[in-house]
């Protein structure tokens, strides 16, 4: 099997750092951006086999680079993990339309998932 | 509280608080992941890296503590006096720059010429300048990918005194941002939302400093660069010494 391809949206660079090292030495392969714009253009670039997003960036939200994302018929069934520093509870009215209209396969609160966690659902999701 | 009046103060107590609560989360999540690789990869390196994160998010708890003995008063010790600007930039460049490389960021000191020396809060100056420069260097990463990162602790004189600050190539830091920013501080996640992806406690807090000080952060250009500095008020008699 060739290797899958992760887009990780991650503006802390220390944070991104760990999470690449650690989905690297479970053979994924990573590309890393800090802003919804670059993560267009690195989709654009190579074609991810999953998504992983932060939603603070800085200018566009998460939330903004999803509807962008799903816009391009190419990009509409990739899956998403959603890993945050929002906690889910503020999405709790609108949970429907990120899983529905989104795609968002799994919403992680970062400070609860802890890089083990993650890599579970990594693979839970493309392994 | 007067409700009017509480619109009005953009600084109050307990708007720093949850904005530092917010701000104290990265740090605290950066030690634990960075913990949790040093465990699974066994590279004790890492463990370099857990000493300067945590260095840093206490001395943004510190320069809080600091805003409040300021509000308060009761930082006594906290005369002002005789102080080199030149040599303030100069210590929050040195505490500063492993910090900085861990966020792959030139930390450059950029002091042009001679300043005659001004009357301030010497501690509370640095505590404002260093949580000012901490929150720009986690942000400025998050500008751009890759890329040349170089944040300048800067002074130059104006017709009102000496600005020292710090200014960066973020053309999205201007006075209207700042403004929204004090608006929305301790209410929203991202204040200055085009600034920085998060709290920017370390601004907020810099901010609550020069306040108590009698100061007032400004957005300001310097060169080319964009910014926030204060300006310090230069005193005559100083400048004969």
């Amino acid at each position: 099997m060739s290797e899958r391809t992760i887009l990780l949206i991650e503006p802390d660079i220390v944070l991104a750092n760990t999470y690449i090292d650690v989905l690297k030495k479970k053979g994924f392969s990573v590309s890393h951006v800090v802003s919804a714009q670059d993560a267009v253009i690195a989709a654009d670039a190579k074609k991810p086999d999953l998504v992983i997003c932060e939603l603070q960036l800085v200018s566009h939200s998460g939330i903004e680079f999803l509807y962008e994302f799903r816009s391009y018929p190419d990009w509409r069934h990739i899956p998403v993990i959603v890993l945050s520093l929002v906690p889910m509870t503020e999405f709790k009215d609108s949970m429907f339309g990120l899983v529905n209209r989104l795609g968002v396969v799994r919403y992680l609160y970062k400070p609860m998932t802890g890089l083990i966690e993650l890599i579970r659902e990594v693979d839970f999701v493309i392994g | 509280m007067d409700p009017a009046r509480q619109t009005k103060d953009y600084l109050l107590p307990h708007h720093l608080l949850l904005s530092i609560a917010e701000q104290m989360k990265l740090p605290l999540l950066q030690i634990a992941r960075q913990a949790e690789l040093v465990n699974f990869s066994g590279d004790l390196n890492g463990v370099v890296g857990i000493q300067v994160l945590t260095a840093n998010a206490l001395r943004l708890i510190d320069a809080y503590s600091l805003s409040l003995q300021l509000k308060n008063g009761v930082a006594c010790e906290l005369t002002p006096e005789a102080t080199s600007i030149a040599s303030v930039l100069y210590d929050v460049n040195r505490q500063l720059q492993t910090f900085a490389r861990m966020y792959n960021v030139q930390l450059e000191l950029n002091i042009g010429g001679r300043f005659e020396p001004v009357i301030a809060h010497k501690k509370g100056l640095e505590s404002a300048i260093i949580g000012l420069a901490s929150a720009f260097i986690e942000t400025l990463p998050a500008q751009v990918n890759g890329g040349d990162l170089k944040l300048q602790l800067a002074t130059h004189r104006c017709r009102y005194g000496i600005v020292a600050g710090v200014y960066a190539d973020i053309p999205g830091l201007r006075s209207e941002a700042l403004s929204r920013g004090r608006k929305l501080y301790g209410r929203s996640r991202q204040p200055l939302v085009d600034v920085s992806h998060t709290s920017g406690a370390g601004i907020f807090v810099a901010d609550a400093i020069f306040k108590a000080m009698s100061l007032k952060m400004h957005a300001s250009r310097h060169h080319h660069l964009y910014g926030l500095g204060v300006v310090l008020k230069t005193s005559s008699q100083l400048s004969l010494v």
